[in-house]
Formats: structure tokens, sequence, C-alpha cells
């Protein structure tokens, strides 16, 4: 493991994980929005899946073999989920 | 990452835990220390140790106690008051400055309203317990931010730390004391993290669940599009909050607080309300906030009344919905704001064994490579050590001095345009830095020098409480203020435990040196 290696693995991992969770908590939030709960509970209730998911992100960021993937996972992820979301909105 | 998922999370267990270590240390310190954040209040403002049974007698707002929060509060677009408890026997008064935004505070007598005697501090609730959520570093949140990053560190280690974990049933059982250094740590290390870790993962993710406002603003921003402050407009919905504006002209005298608490009570179904806030007092859109206790429940629950201050009408009335409602629940179960002392004293020695895993984790990490790093002339085992000195024992110095500033300063202290409560916390940070320069020249025997003056400085402190207040022990004991009593006490067990470890590591080291003596003379001796 190379210095730029790990670099780019808790880069992509910590902040390009969060990038990730965030806009899915959004497209949670815009998809619950339009269910039968109220507004503020659809947030709520997409903030506190957000823990549980960049938990998971998290562990798998930084047990995925290769940091190619890792990035390359989590960009289309974001692109898609934002995308998603701001459909939904 | 590494070829196995155990192994990956090895490396993530060591890395994460030798680099976020430090920080995480600050915050289980300064959280288990905010389970008592009240008691450290009594025994740093002694103006307000009033007996705790004098809390069990009915408290009456109105006449003395609302006279004089309007006299204090005079201007003040808001004030408020909690109403008196077990651990705070005193009425809490506080309100906003106008022109300076900082809130002022004094305590008042629960019977007769008369103001105690005031001392300028932050001490637990102001200082301690806001270093464990933001480090008080307020610029862009950048503090609180840094604690939801060690938080989620933490549920990784926890994690990390379980999968890496082979025999964990067996090593609950395991603990060689005498063995060196490095087996003894692991020990302890696997122990406290093995024993304490259902405390450790559910402290750590309600931690930072209480701040998701913060941490996920994507949440409301896409379900608020239109507003233009969308935090606002969701804690208005989903936090209660209700807000009438000032309508700047003069209105009627305020009406009976006893009535509304009373009106509260009712509609609550006996709950009771704890806290009472008047906004914009004196304006004829003057109203007055009622927020219920959550000594009796785990929920911090959101439960808000709102009378108009002039005629006692109800406003309006907040509940919060079944989600947020967990989210307060989780909460609770962080802040541990309800009655119950032995839940308290469990929370705060979960919090203490938190303490004991992370030094032992670090510590381990410095003796297993202590040896390859001192012959290969690298420089991580110096760095972490003074890092670890300064984070372990340097905190508890800082802590100490903070104490200890508290009982020196004149009441009416100031300095470099600082008050005395500004003063209190340039000792403790001044104190810390001066711990990490000592740990960066010392070396190893930083340790054994700090842990000396962690000693002191505890006896010190309690020391300077009797002095000051005349209340010993024997007096707080015998007169029921138990909190002031419990602080003396763990601060002598502090110093019995601290001198204890300090005596055997300044014997270990002069041991130490006395074979190197020995080895050196014999070396000499065969080579000639």
């Amino acid at each position: 493991m190379t210095a730029v290696n790990v670099g780019l693995r808790v880069i992509g991992s910590v902040g390009g994980g969060y990038a990730f969770t965030a806009t899915l908590v959004a497209l949670l939030s815009a998809a619950l929005s339009r269910a039968e709960i109220s507004r503020s509970e659809a947030v709520t209730a997409a903030a506190l899946m957000g823990y549980v998911l960049y938990l998971a992100v998290l562990l798998w960021g930084f047990s995925v073999r290769s940091v190619t993937r890792l990035w390359a996972l989590l960009a289309s992820g974001t692109a898609l989920a934002s995308a998603l979301a701001f459909l939904m909105r | 990452m590494e070829p196995t998922f155990r192994k990956s999370m090895a490396w993530l267990h060591t890395w994460a835990g030798v680099l976020i270590g430090s920080l995480l240390f600050a915050i289980f310190w300064m959280g288990a220390l905010s389970v008592f954040d009240r008691e450290i209040d009594r025994w740093m403002m002694p103006g307000t140790r009033l007996a705790p049974a004098l809390a069990q007698q009915p408290v009456k707002l109105d006449g003395p106690i609302t006279e004089a929060a309007q006299r204090l509060a005079q201007g003040a677009p808001e004030w408020f008051i909690r109403l008196p408890s077990e651990r705070v026997p005193a009425v809490e008064l506080r309100w906003r400055d106008e022109a300076s935004k900082a809130m002022g505070r004094r305590y008042l007598h629960p019977q007769t309203g008369a103001v105690l005697e005031h001392t300028d501090t932050l001490a637990g609730t102001g200082f301690i317990f806001p270093f464990h959520y933001s480090l008080h570093l307020k610029w862009k949140d950048v503090g609180v931010w840094l604690v939801g990053m060690a938080g989620m560190a933490m549920l990784l280690l926890v994690v990390s730390g379980l999968v890496i974990h082979r025999r964990i049933f067996a090593d609950f059982f395991l603990f060689r004391p005498r063995k060196h250094l490095q087996r003894a740590s692991l020990d302890l290390h696997n122990l406290t993290g093995v024993l304490a870790m259902p405390f450790h993962f559910v402290s750590a993710l309600s931690g930072v669940v209480i701040l998701f406002t913060i941490y996920w603003p994507s949440s409301y921003l896409v379900a608020y599009p239109q507003v233009k402050d969308a935090r606002q407009a969701f804690s208005a919905e989903g936090l209660g909050q209700y807000r009438r504006a000032k309508a700047s002209n003069p209105g009627e005298p305020l009406a009976s607080l006893d009535a509304m608490l009373a009106s509260a009570h009712q509609q609550w179904h006996g709950g009771r309300a704890d806290f009472v806030r008047a906004w914009h007092p004196g304006d004829v859109n003057s109203y007055v906030e009622l927020r219920r206790s959550y000594a009796d429940m785990l929920t911090m629950n959101l439960d808000q009344l709102y009378f108009d201050a002039s005629n006692g009408v109800l406003l309006h009335s907040f509940e919060a919905a079944p989600i947020m409602t967990s989210q307060r629940f989780m909460t609770g179960l962080h802040r541990a704001q309800w009655d119950h002392w032995w839940l308290r004293w469990l929370y705060f020695g979960a919090g203490i064994t938190g303490c004991v895993m992370i030094a032992t984790g670090l510590l381990v990490w410095l003796e297993s490579r202590r040896a390859s790093h001192a012959r290969k002339g690298l420089a991580g085992v110096r760095l972490v050590e003074a890092l670890a000195v300064f984070s372990v024992p340097g905190i508890f110095i800082a802590t100490l001095v903070f104490f200890v500033a508290n009982r020196l300063l004149p009441q009416d202290a100031a300095f470099a345009e600082q008050g005395r409560a500004g003063l209190e916390m340039a000792a403790f940070y001044i104190a810390w830095i001066c711990a990490l320069i000592h740990a960066a020249v010392r070396g190893r025997a930083a340790w054994r020098e700090q842990i000396w003056a962690v000693g002191g400085l505890a006896l010190l402190a309690v020391l300077l409480n009797w002095v000051t207040t005349g209340h010993h022990l024997v007096f707080t004991l015998g007169h029921g203020l138990g909190a002031v009593a419990g602080m003396d006490m763990l601060l002598l067990a502090a110093a019995v435990l601290a001198i204890a470890v300090a005596r055997r590591l300044t014997r270990q080291a002069s041991d130490a040196r006395s074979t190197l003596v020995t080895e050196l003379a014999n070396s000499t001796t065969s080579h000639a």
C-alpha cells in the first residue's frame, strides 16, 4: 500500500462516502415526504438512516479491494442518487 | 483492501485508533465528567450549595422570584427560569443581554428569591459539557463536525475491534497486570473494550444522532426547497419552537406564572414544567413558554406550552411526532437527564472505562513499536507518545488546573479583557499546552512526571475547596451536600490512584536504570 493509495482511500471513504450518504439521505427524505408522513418526520427518518448507511459505506470503503473501484462506485452512486433526488423533490 | 476482511479491519482499527485516539479520549473524558456537570457546578459555584431538601418544598414563582427575574433581566428580549431540582436546589435564572448578546446567569434562593452569591464561571454545564460535543471550536461548527467524525470513527473502531478479536469470551477472563506493559495493556484494552462494548457503541451512535440537523443538512434542504431558511422551517415543524413577533408596544403586566404551571400540570396529566421562559417581556405580544421536565422519563420530550403573558391564555401546544420522539429517545439515552443515581454512576463508570480502553489502546500501539522504531530510527513512537501523554495525563492536569483556578482566582478577577470565567478557561488551555511541551521534551519520563502532577493537583483542589469555602468532607457529608462531597471524594480517589501509578512508574524507571548500569559495568569488565 503506497501513501497515495492510503490517502485516496481515506478521502474516498470518509469524504466521498459522506457525499454519497448525504445524497442518499436527501433522496430518502424526498421520497418519504411524498409518503403518508409529515415532512418533518420524513426529514428526521432520513437523517437517522444516514448514520447507519454511512457506517456501512465506511466499512465497505475500508475493506473493498481496489481504490479505483471505491471511487468509481461512490461517484456513480452519488450522481445517480442526486439525479433521483432532484427528480423527486 | 487487505486480502481478507479481518485483515482490513485490523489495519483500520490500528490506524483509525492511533489517529483519532487522542481526540476520542478528550471527548470520552469530558463526556464522563458531563454526567456530573451539575454537581461540578455546585463545587465551582459555592454560593449555590443549598441543601437538596430545599428542592422538595413547593416553589412559588409569583412574587420575589419573578420580581428578581424582571429586575435582573431588565430590557432583555427574553429570560428564562429553571425550577429547582434535587441536583440544582436553586432557581436558575438566565437572560439574553441585548448589548453583548451573551447570556447572563444568576441563581436565586427557591423560597426567598434572594440572589445567591455569584461566581463568574462556566463550570461543568458551561465549559465541560460543551467541550464534550464542540471542543469549544465555534467557528463554522468545526468542533461539532470533528466530534461527529470522532463519533463515526468510534463506531468503526468498535465494529473493527469485534471483527479482529478472535477469543472474545476467553479473553474476558484474562488480565495479566504483572506481565510486561504491552501484555497488560492489551488485556486491559480487550477487557474494557468487551465489557463496555454495548455502552460504547450505543453512546457513540446516540451521541452523533443528537445533532442530526448539523450533520445531515441535505435531509431538510431537499424537503423544504421553497423556504429561505429550511432548517428553521424544519425546526418549527419538527421541534416546536412557536414564535410570535415583538409588537414594540408596552403591554399588560405579566400574568401569574404559577397559574400557568398549574395549567401545564393538568394538560400533561401530572407531568410538570421545569423550564419557564418569558419572550419579549413587557411587550404587548409577550408570551410565556413552558417545557416539560424529563426527570422521570428516558425520552427527552419536546412537550411545550405557550401562554399569552398578559392573560395566561393558551396560545399553542406542541408534542413531538413519533419519529422525532424516537430521536429524542436516543438523545435521552445519551444525555442521561433523568433522576436516577445508580444509573448516573453507571454512566460515569462506563465513560471512565472508555477512557481506560482508549489509553491502553494507545499504549499497545506504542509498546509494540517502541523497540523496532528505536532500532530503525523512526520518529513515530516519539510523536505518538508525546500526543498520548498530552491527551491522557495532560487533559487530567488541564481539568484539575481549571478546578484549582476556580478556587484561587479572586471574585472580580479580570485580565486582558477576560473576565473571571475566561481566565479559568485560559488556565485550562495554558496548562494543557504546557503538558504538550513537557511531553515533547521529556519523552517517556513525561508519563510518570505528569501523573505525579495529577496526584498533587487533585489533592490541592480538595484542599483549596476546604480553605476557600470551609466545606471539608465531614461538613459536606453531614449537611447533605452530596454534590460537593462526591466531587471531593472522586478527587481524593483520583489522587490516590495517580500517586500509586506514579510510584510504580518511578520504581520501574529506577529499576531499569540500575539494570542498565549493572549491564554496562559487566560489559566494561568483560571487555577489560
